[in-house]
């Protein structure tokens, strides 16, 4: 068992020792190459920025390099530490002390935090007798490196998405790994979680362990690397020293075009109350005696863009979920739609009352993987386009068409498959959906997620255009400068109640912080 | 990216084909061997055997599209033919106990549902005690002797003919032709889709996903204990034993026919094909004079070939 947690583990090093080089990397998939020619070097001690549209290259490029691709399955050399690798094999990547941090967590959720982070390399007392004691130790100090505090003990399953993320960290970094490939690893972090995830990978810099950090988030890309490279259609197209960033032209070069307005945002005519909410209380799912969101009350009116606001875990989604009847509520809530006082105990009937939800996680609830696109988007209005219990299929497929051409949803055809289309194109399948129905509510979680720039910028059009036509739509974004931009009002949710609540002219980030971290009052 | 394929050609790379491409060289073979595998009467046996089976299959591709599992469809055929036969033996007009049959299919398929969405058990463990219960509820009924005589009119279901094809015959193939239909074009097979491929998606777009859980349980149980009915007619007799060992030789059907056990993919037709070329294998077997007792370990590896070639064209195809 190597000891690797020893903070006074510093290692001199070389500046300029180029870690790893990737030299020359070519891939097609069925003859279409994706990979053109790439050339990626990493120095020790340094953290690269690798930043680009999705359908760039990034995964394809990350995915030869953790093996997932196997050496044989592309052109090009990767060289660590001067040497020449061939990789035929995640486990071989790892011996050769690269690590990756994905985006989705892959933890087994029924095994505890410890056997997690140690997994493949529990420590032993003699050979094949695990050391507990020792286990839940090491564990115990790798958990305090990320900042997570927790009982080592516990299962994975109990955890908050955020919290997983973390422990995949600590996961990856108890291998002791010469080189750190995060991808999108804060998509599901809270800003102070962030934080400490960038202090922690300063910190590793500092002991020559090098970075390379793949994230849509730019913002925090421009905070913490020392260089950054930008990828577009399998080519690097450019490189940036620390310093001489200019987030603008890095826009550009990632798009390809010069994007105006990054938020385009419209002037929509507010009208009737369209939702109101009252004595909405939603059971903590993991603590069915807590609540997490408690005695709620707001409305939302035509036309009117609303921003909740608040840290991961304090009961956003939760909320929208339980007013459309996706999670049970407790008590006695008051579901107003269009005045009108209306039960809603299951999805079905949010529907019928003219509401949407397109939910934080496409893969898991928002579409259907074994079905084709345009299958997808006439899900929610299949008794629309029947008749007799036959569905019409060619109004279905005039309506599908319609939608997805509102939406520019690049397909080769309407029966592609979902999982085939990129993240961006994916949301916009589900967005579709709801679009179809003529939804007077729409309530969007994480509505731009991992999706990439452009496909985002188109998205928030779309949540103009929907406010025009005078739906009303509750948005919810971690990302606070998205948030500001494209919603009309806002309110801030901590501890299972509204804290603070105010209109777009007085909103800031530091005034929504205050409030989601229970300064403001 | 695979290059668009004609339309002309797209037959080429539809999901049955995979099978129907091996099933020919089969039956081309086996005929070779032994050309009197083409003799009407051989070829009448083959898809006689099939229609029964293929009755269950269909009903047990809504269930796997699904995502669900239905274990119980061998005992609760033998099972609903007793029952039914019974009622025709004791009297009763022929249409009153082929009703009191299917319905009481309808019964054990509804609490098999039932169990599965209101507890939550898995379908596995709940068909599997369903399967128990059956075979002992036969067991008790009927103290292991066959239910006979059974009148002659009833019996005249699964032993005549039109025009030299098999009654039976016949009405497998409205059945499947009913079935294939409901499932490619009506909401509710579009529904089944959907739930067996996500069912929190499902839920979520308004499926009312209870309902298609609960019924594809339903028309296993009708199917299963038509089917029994059908057997009784043809021996004669209600047996105690009949469809003994169905429930894996059905599965096993759809699958090779390239039905997903994860759910949400599958057709009627894949799961004729599976059926054809399981009676073709046996038929074959014995027509080649291979002993029977190499039958079963030939079906296994067929299973587990059929399935991992299924597997690799769909991890290509992705």
């Amino acid at each position: 068992m190597r000891r690797i947690l020893e903070t006074g583990m510093v290692r001199p090093v070389a500046s300029g020792e180029k870690i790893l080089v990737m030299q020359n990397i070519k891939k097609e998939f069925f003859g279409v190459p994706v990979l053109k020619d790439v050339t990626l070097k990493l120095a020790a001690g340094e953290i690269l920025g690798l930043v680009g549209e999705n359908g760039a290259g990034k995964s394809t490029l990350m995915k030869i390099l953790s093996g997932a691709y196997g050496c044989d399955s592309y052109e090009g050399e990767i060289m660590v530490n001067g040497v020449a690798q061939r990789f035929h094999s995640k486990t071989d990547s790892e011996h050769a002390g690269i690590e990756m941090i994905y985006q989705e967590i892959s933890l087994h959720l029924d095994l505890t935090v410890a056997e997690n982070i140690y997994l493949g390399c529990l420590p032993q007392k003699r050979r094949g007798w695990v050391d507990w004691k020792r286990l839940y130790a090491e564990a115990d100090r790798a958990l305090a490196l990320v900042g997570l505090n927790l009982n080592s003990r516990s299962r994975v399953r109990s955890l908050s998405t955020s919290q997983q993320q973390l422990l995949s960290i600590a996961k990856a970094l108890v291998r002791n790994p010469k080189i750190l490939v995060l991808d999108e690893p804060t998509s599901a972090l809270t800003e102070s979680e962030t934080r400490t995830l960038l202090g922690l990978l300063r910190g590793l810099r500092d002991r020559g362990i090098a970075s390379i950090y793949i994230s849509h988030k730019l913002d925090e890309v421009f905070a913490i690397v020392d260089r950054m490279t930008v990828m577009r259609d399998g080519n690097i197209v450019a490189n940036y020293e620390q310093g001489k960033i200019d987030p603008e032209k890095v826009v550009e070069d990632m798009v390809g075009r010069k994007i105006e307005n990054m938020y385009p945002k419209g002037q929509a005519q507010k009208g009737a109350e369209v939702l109101r909410v009252r004595n909405l209380t939603v059971p903590h799912p993991l603590a069915p005696q807590k609540n997490i969101v408690e005695n709620v009350g707001f409305s939302l009116h035509q036309g009117e863009v609303l921003g909740l606001a608040g840290l991961v875990g304090a009961g956003r989604s939760e909320l929208v979920n339980a007013i459309f009847g996706a999670i049970p509520t407790r008590g006695r809530a008051e579901i107003y739609v269009e005045g009108k006082l209306t039960k809603i105990s299951r999805p079905l009937d949010a529907i019928q009352a003219g509401l949407g939800l397109v939910t934080e996680d496409r893969r898991k609830s928002g579409f259907v993987g074994t079905l084709k696109v345009d299958k997808n988007i006439s899900l929610a209005s299949l008794k629309r386009l029947s008749a007799h219990g036959f569905v019409k299929r060619r109004q279905e497929r005039a309506d599908v068409k319609k939608y997805a051409d509102k939406l520019r949803i690049k397909l080769r055809g309407l029966e592609d498959s979902v999982l085939a289309l990129s993240g961006g194109n994916q949301q916009k399948v589900v967005l579709a959906k709801w679009l179809m129905r003529d939804v007077k509510v729409l309530f969007l979680d994480e509505p731009t997620r991992g999706i990439d720039v452009g496909a985002k910028v188109e998205i928030y059009s779309l949540i103009n255009d929907l406010a025009q036509k005078g739906v009303g739509i509750v948005m919810i974004s971690s990302e606070l400068p998205e948030l500001i931009s494209v919603c009309d009002r806002f309110l801030v949710l901590a501890k299972g109640h509204i804290q603070d609540e105010f209109d777009r002219g007085q909103a800031s980030q530091e005034r929504i912080m205050k409030a989601a971290t229970g300064l403001a009052r | 990216m695979p290059e668009k394929t004609s339309p002309r050609w797209a037959w080429l790379r539809a999901q049955e084909t995979g099978l129907a491409i091996p099933l020919v060289l089969l039956i081309i073979i086996i005929g070779l061997v032994n050309p009197l595998f083409f003799d009407p009467q051989n070829i009448i046996d083959v898809l006689r055997n099939t229609s029964f089976m293929f009755i269950v299959a269909a009903a047990m591709t809504f269930v796997l599209i699904a995502a669900g599992l239905d274990l119980s469809v061998g005992s609760v055929l033998a099972f609903g033919g007793i029952v039914g036969s019974m009622v025709i033996a004791a009297g009763a007009p022929i249409i009153l106990g082929m009703i009191v049959g299917v319905l009481t299919g309808a019964a054990i398929g509804f609490i098999n549902g039932f169990v599965v969405v209101k507890f939550g058990i898995p379908p596995l463990i709940v068909t599997l005690g369903m399967m128990y219960a059956g075979q002992g509820a036969v067991l008790v009924v009927t103290r292991g002797t066959p239910v006979y005589p059974l009148p002659a009119a009833f019996n005249a279901i699964g032993q005549g003919n039109f025009a030299g094809i098999p009654y039976v015959i016949l009405i497998a193939a409205v059945i499947g032709i009913v079935a294939h239909i409901v499932l490619t074009r009506t909401t509710y097979g579009r529904m089944v889709f959907a739930t067996g491929g996500n069912a929190e998606t499902s839920r979520l777009s308004g499926i009312n996903v209870n309902f298609v859980n609960l019924s594809v349980y339903i028309l296993t149980g009708i199917a299963s204990t038509f089917v029994g009915m059908l057997m009784a007619s043809r021996l004669a007799s209600a047996q105690p034993g009949a469809g003994a060992g169905w429930e894996l030789q059905v599965i096993a059907a759809v699958i090779i026919g390239g039905t997903s056990m994860f759910g949400g993919s599958g057709s009627i037709l894949g799961s004729l094909l599976g059926v054809l070329f399981m009676n073709v294998v046996s038929t074959g077997m014995i027509m080649m004079r291979i002993s029977a007792y190499w039958q079963n370990l030939v079906v296994g590896v067929i299973i587990v070939v059929a399935v991992g070639i299924d597997q690799y064209r769909r991890r290509k195809m992705a």
